[in-house]
């Protein structure tokens, strides 16, 4: 059973992957209808209880961003009455600036109160919130602002 | 050197089998980048349909709790609409601040949730708890009328859902 010259019988020796397959099959739907495309958080807004009454709060800096239509108003008490002008495209940096520099001369203040107009969009809220928050006034209150024909009623 | 020929066409042909590295490649990505997206702590939160939610830096966490979404043209509960509103700023809801049919809901919610946490024997640290899916377009006016039917209802603890941006 002399073997012939020159030839080689060739032994296939590939990888049996068909049980990785299997697991793949089952793992793939499975964490398709467990995934998360689309990541959701929340903003705390912790309400005052509806029996409570509302004071007028005459204490502390009371700093207010009241949202105007071309402008952003920043005021409290004590404290010198800023503009940033809300047209321009580095709006949100300078409100950004304004809040940060009085956070820092006000490192007791932690609240911000934003005083909104009733037709003012909420993802404007929202980013005018965020810059709350970035400058370090972590607790934020939203007031209906007084032309709205209504006395604002807060929600810290 | 005819033989010699013949003898060389003699070469095993390569294996026809179905090749499927290039598919196992695919498989491979495909199940790591579902397993990096795989949500394994908090709440899955699903956004309601025709809700195109804001973005926002904030990081925290859901928590499980009744949802009222606000879209362009109504307020619904979960799967059912409670009230419907007409695109106006105000979304023809009128001059008060609360909102009649969301207020008669949440009052049913609250007793609910209030029987159960008294079958536990939790009634004293009961909280209301709700998350406003507001679209983004939404007025201030509605989302005002939405927090303070919220809070007029016992739900004081609001939390406004949005993507993470």
């Amino acid at each position: 059973m002399a073997r012939r010259r020159g030839y080689r019988e060739l032994v296939e020796a590939d990888l049996d992957i068909m049980p990785l397959m299997n697991l793949f099959v089952v793992l793939i739907p499975m964490l398709l209808l467990s995934a998360v495309f689309v990541e959701i958080s929340t903003i705390d807004m912790n309400l005052p209880p509806a029996d409570s009454e509302f004071s007028g709060e005459d204490e502390g800096l009371q700093l207010s961003v009241r949202m105007e239509p071309d402008r952003y108003v920043v005021h409290g008490h004590g404290i010198r009455t800023r503009t940033v002008d809300r047209s321009g495209e580095d709006a949100a940096d300078a409100l950004t600036r304004v809040l940060v520099d009085i956070a820092r001369q006000h490192p007791e203040e932690h609240a911000v109160r934003i005083e909104s107009a009733p037709a003012e969009r909420y993802q404007e809220i929202v980013a005018v919130m965020d810059i709350g928050r970035d400058a370090g006034l972590a607790s934020i209150g939203l007031a209906g602002l007084p032309d709205s024909g209504r006395s604002p009623r807060e929600a810290r | 050197m005819p033989m010699r020929l013949r003898h060389r066409r003699r070469i095993p042909a390569p294996p026809t089998g179905l090749r499927i590295t290039s598919m196992m490649d695919i498989l491979t990505v495909l199940l790591l980048f579902l397993l990096k997206s795989f949500v394994a702590e908090g709440e899955v939160v699903t956004p309601a349909p025709g809700v195109a939610l804001p973005e926002s830096h904030s990081e925290l966490t859901p928590e499980a709790s009744l949802v009222i979404a606000v879209a362009g043209d109504r307020i619904s509960i979960g799967d059912q609409v409670v009230v419907a509103l007409d695109g106006s700023v105000d979304g023809g809801l009128g001059e008060g601040l609360d909102i009649e049919p969301l207020a008669r809901h949440l009052q049913q919610a609250r007793q609910q949730q209030m029987h159960l946490a008294r079958s536990r024997g939790e009634e004293e640290q009961w909280r209301g708890k709700v998350t406003i899916q507001g679209d983004r377009n939404m007025s201030f006016a509605v989302l005002q009328r939405v927090m303070f039917t919220c809070n007029q209802s016992g739900f004081d603890d609001v939390a406004l859902a949005v993507i993470r941006g």
